[in-house]
């Protein structure tokens, strides 16, 4: 290595040194951490803290109440997911003819994204409302929405699609902004009519953008928490207890920290594993493109 | 498309929104209305509207202190990661750093991290560096998070800019920091703008770690303030409203305000790739 | 003049059970929840100064949920922040947090500060939470018992007495609503929501089959059969009808609400609500009696489970002698009389006799009996993990989701695994 390369070697180095310190001791740090958490007994009130092997994660493979957290992991994150898909790609196609109120629709979509989960919780915690609610008010029921164990899961999901969808809303409508007018006409020149015209010509352009958002929203959801906790706490009987909600109350509020981590490890390798699977889709897509 | 379908099709997706709106928008009428009407629907309007609510906040709830702690905590996670990633994109886009594709993987990958699962570490250390119950932990907390973003998006960012003109500026005798902060900073201004938007709105929002990390009114945001929001005999739902819209101030202001830096952050993580 | 004050000063300290201290001026933190309505304390704090010049009292409020609470003093209490001190002296603690905090070592031993048999002036079951391993870790200061309200004035009507078991009360019930024809009159209303109310309601009813939450070497549900028993007598309760379905998402206030407006027979509350119900201008004024919780079968009726407060002394308290002080003068029989004067129900026997205070609330003496046959709930360091973990499974039976049965299995399994090693 040349003295010139060195010397940029070492200004590298010194640029990237206080970023890398910070998320090795705040980030990765704590990522490999909570690993050797999960593998120890470690409850502070009773002054507890040994080695106790895989013991927690011996007990979670047969413990009913994960396995219904992973299960409404699952079934909020598939639900949730998918309705945002189809009414954020539904819209965006909408809202690409719509000629008027364009840029109100795109404040009013970006609002609802950019509230904060809790202020979206406690929204629909009113709206749900037995007896004073909107929704109920104007269905001309009385639901329970919140406490009947039919409802809260679906509830709950359509409170995160309300503040979700956006988000797909506006990729798919950014990328179909700069889809250039011509490629339509020469569709219609082709006599496609408009639904072939979607699934020949949009619904490819569009396939990149969909997988990236598909991507987003799934790891999003597998972690969501705020909205679950303040909305239901869980409940009722744990029927919209995700995995975090299950780790969280293990953690804090019996303050079991080796036991809430090893289910916290398990929503980081469910998380990864979505992740690394939906690349190798990806890359593959491109390998073949 | 007949221009009458493009009417019906205008006048749907104008219905649609407006339905969408109503979550929002029942809301911020809640929050005006008297507290003897709230729970007495139908009639959906209210006879008058009153300040009540607002009133309670600001004088007899934990709010004002949870915005200025939001707002404090809010800008020095955005100052933190931004001091932090900026200088180190600048490295990744620019100059050759020993390890450079494990590390950008590294960063990439924690920003798919879930809070759950570093939480209990983080609770570790905030415990062992007595820093519970103040600004400091949740800047760290959320800096975690928050400087990967940075450095994933603005190492994006610097990368378009041409290398012709970091290396006119070296000819010009300048050095490194000088490059970044006359060459680069300026020409991502934009981009570095829609970053720290993103940041602040993050930190504002983030709800996990603050409610694990504050126990008193001298650190609590306002995501916790409004999830403990307290009744003594009954949820004040008219009160709650009122926090509601004062917690979403922000977010409104940023999406109003700056709509298109915002639209073109979001739309940078992920459309060009 | 000099030396009589010194001795007035050295008996007024000898008084207060602490030794004579180098007068110092030292400053004392209070932290307990503010009381609603009017707050006595900063009264008997100023009267406490008086008494012990060179100490002065800081009280400093509490969040208003246990859980805000709770959280608060683990955070203060636990790690390297016990080491510099948590910054003050006298807490408010739940009834169920003293064990823990007990074991944590976070609570100074009063033990060798009381006099003997200073606890016997409570009642037993408030006394039995101040006590863990043989030690006194804090001073009874409120007390709650859950206890069945009626509408003594549809009884009355209709010729009945206040239930003492579950048949009288489904045929009180099944009475009263078909000659009232009410279609908005419920029967029976109670706590069923997932959260902490609901492991009340749940003790009360494992007491009433004639089992407990823990055996006496600590097992969990130990006596399987009674236990399913009684979580199905919760169950059973909606499916009869006897109760509405929303009790499964309802808390104390919502059923205190229902129960104040008129629009239930019967109501199993804390002592607190009666006050509410006794108000100027309530619905229910006049018309509210008070009974113990029915039992099941012959065997009369069980006893409630209590709930309040007590004060306890941090361990690492810098002035242990004049913290100790304020906590038995506020503990104090004087003091509890000013607290009942306002919304709190005192936790000594001889107070809910009194005839100042019973001229202001007639039902004391009925309170007293009740108090008497009260249980305190489980008094273990492990009592809220305990609770938060069974919280879901009895939600599930309530709910109607899972099988009594199952969710006691599950319980067991669970807790069984959480309580692993500790001791």
């Amino acid at each position: 290595m040349t003295a010139r390369e060195r010397a940029e070697r070492r200004a590298a180095i010194g640029f990237v040194a206080p970023a890398v310190v910070t998320l090795a001791a705040l980030t990765a740090g704590p990522a490999l951490w909570v690993f050797w958490l999960s593998l120890r007994q470690r409850v502070p009130v009773f002054g507890i803290d040994h080695f106790a092997g895989i013991a927690h994660y011996a007990f979670l493979a047969t413990d009913p109440r994960f396995w219904s957290a992973f299960r409404v992991t699952a079934v909020f994150t598939v639900a949730s997911v998918a309705l945002e898909l189809l009414l954020g790609l539904g819209l965006a196609l909408a809202l690409r003819g719509q000629r008027v109120g364009r840029r109100a629709a795109l404040a009013l979509l970006l609002l609802a994204w950019a509230l904060p989960g809790v202020v979206t919780a406690r929204l629909f915690e009113w709206l749900y409302h037995p007896a004073a609610g909107l929704v109920n008010v104007a269905l001309g029921v009385a639901l329970n929405w919140l406490g009947d164990p039919a409802l809260a899961l679906p509830a709950l999901v359509l409170a995160d699609v309300w503040r979700t969808m956006p988000f797909v809303a506006l990729f798919c409508y950014a990328r179909l902004l700069t889809i250039p007018a011509a490629v339509y006409e020469a569709a219609a020149v082709d006599g496609a009519g408009r639904a072939a015209t979607f699934r020949f010509v949009t619904l490819p352009l569009l396939a990149p953008v969909l997988l990236v958002t598909l991507l987003f929203r799934t790891l999003d959801a597998l972690r969501a928490f705020d909205l679950m906790f303040v909305l239901t706490g869980g409940g009722p009987a744990g029927l919209t207890e995700t995995l975090t909600v299950y780790a969280y109350r293990s953690l804090f509020q019996t303050l079991r920290l080796g036991f809430g981590s090893a289910i916290g490890v398990i929503v980081f390798v469910l998380v990864m594993a979505v992740a690394a699977a939906y690349l190798s889709v990806l890359r593959r897509r491109e390998a073949a493109a | 498309m007949t221009s009458r379908r493009a009417l019906v099709a205008d006048v749907a997706v104008l219905v649609f929104l407006a339905l969408y709106a109503v979550p929002f928008l029942w809301q911020v009428l809640t929050s005006f209305k008297p507290e003897a009407e709230l729970l007495r629907v139908p009639p959906l309007w209210p006879t008058t509207l009153t300040l009540s609510h607002y009133e309670v906040v600001f004088t007899q709830s934990a709010m004002p202190r949870a915005l200025l702690n939001s707002l404090g905590v809010g800008v020095l996670t955005t100052a933190l990661a931004c001091a932090l990633g900026v200088p180190a994109a600048f490295a990744l886009a620019t100059l050759r750093v020993p390890a450079a594709g494990p590390l950008m993987l590294g960063v990439v990958a924690s920003t798919a991290f879930p809070q759950i699962a570093t939480v209990s570490p983080l609770y570790l250390v905030m415990r062992a560096l007595g820093l519970r119950d103040t600004w400091a932990a949740l800047v760290l907390a959320d800096a975690s998070f928050a400087l990967p973003f940075v450095i994933w998006l603005m190492t994006r960012f610097m990368r378009e800019i041409p290398r012709e003109l970091s290396e006119a500026a070296a000819l010009d005798g300048a050095g490194r920091w000088r490059t970044l902060l006359s060459v680069h900073l300026p020409l991502t201004a934009p981009g570095l703008a829609s970053v720290a938007l993103l940041t602040f709105l993050f930190a504002w929002n983030e709800f996990l770690f603050a409610f694990t990390f504050t126990a008193t009114e001298a650190s609590r945001t306002v995501p916790v303030a409004l999830a403990l929001f307290p009744g003594v005999f009954e949820v004040p739902w008219g009160d709650i409203a009122a926090a509601s819209i004062l917690a979403s101030i922000p977010p409104v202001l940023i999406v109003v305000g700056l709509q298109r830096w915002l639209v073109r952050g979001l739309l940078a993580g992920a459309l060009t790739e | 003049m000099r030396a009589i004050l010194l001795a007035a000063a050295v008996v007024l300290l000898a008084g207060c059970g602490g030794p004579p201290r180098a007068d110092a001026p030292v400053t004392v933190v209070f932290k307990h929840a503010r009381m609603f309505g009017d707050d006595p304390v900063p009264r008997l704090v100023a009267a406490f100064e008086r008494r012990h010049p060179g100490v002065r009292v800081k009280t400093e409020a509490l969040g208003s949920s246990s859980d805000e609470q709770h959280q608060f003093f683990v955070i203060n209490l636990e790690g390297s922040a016990a080491a510099r001190g948590p910054g003050f002296d006298v807490m408010m603690l739940d009834v169920i947090w003293v064990p823990e905090f007990a074991r944590a070592g976070w609570l100074l031993d009063l033990t060798p500060s009381l006099a003997p048999g200073e606890l016997d002036a409570h009642f037993p079951a408030a006394a039995e939470a101040a006590r863990w391993n043989g030690r006194v870790w804090a001073l009874p200061w409120n007390f709650n018992v859950g206890v069945l309200y009626y509408r003594a004035d549809l009884l009355a009507r209709h010729g009945l007495g206040p239930p003492r078991s579950d048949a009288e009360l489904a045929r009180a019930v099944q009475r009263i609503r078909a000659a009232e024809r009410d279609p908005k009159l419920e029967g029976f209303v109670w706590q069923g929501k997932q959260y902490e109310g609901l492991t009340c309601n749940a003790l009360e009813a494992l007491w009433a089959s004639g089992t407990a939450l823990l055996g006496p070497d600590g097992e969990v549900l130990p006596d399987t059969t009674r236990a399913a028993h009684a979580l199905a007598r919760l169950r059973g309760w909606i499916t009869d009808g006897i109760s509405p379905p929303w009790v499964s998402a309802a808390d104390e206030e919502l059923t205190r609400r229902a129960f104040g407006d008129g629009r239930a027979i019967f109501l199993r509350n804390w002592f607190y609500a009666m006050d509410l119900f006794d108000a100027p201008g309530a619905p229910v004024r006049g018309k509210v009696g008070i009974a113990a919780l029915p039992g099941r079968g012959a065997a009369g009726p069980s006893p409630g489970s209590t709930g309040g407060s007590l004060l306890g002394v941090s361990r690492t308290t810098r002035h242990p002698a004049a913290a100790v002080a304020l906590a038995r003068f506020l503990a104090s029989e004087e003091a509890q009389r000013v607290l009942a004067g306002g919304s709190v129900l005192p936790t000594r026997m001889a107070l809910y006799h009194d005839p100042a205070l019973v001229a202001k609330r007639p039902h004391m003496p009925r309170f007293h009996d009740l108090a008497l046959a009260a249980r305190p709930r489980p008094v273990t360091p492990a009592y809220l993990m305990l609770s938060t973990s069974l919280q879901p499974e009895l939600s599930a039976v309530v709910v109607g989701v899972k099988t009594p049965e199952r969710a006691v299995a599950d319980a067991r399994r669970q807790l069984a695994y959480a309580l692993q090693g500790l001791r």
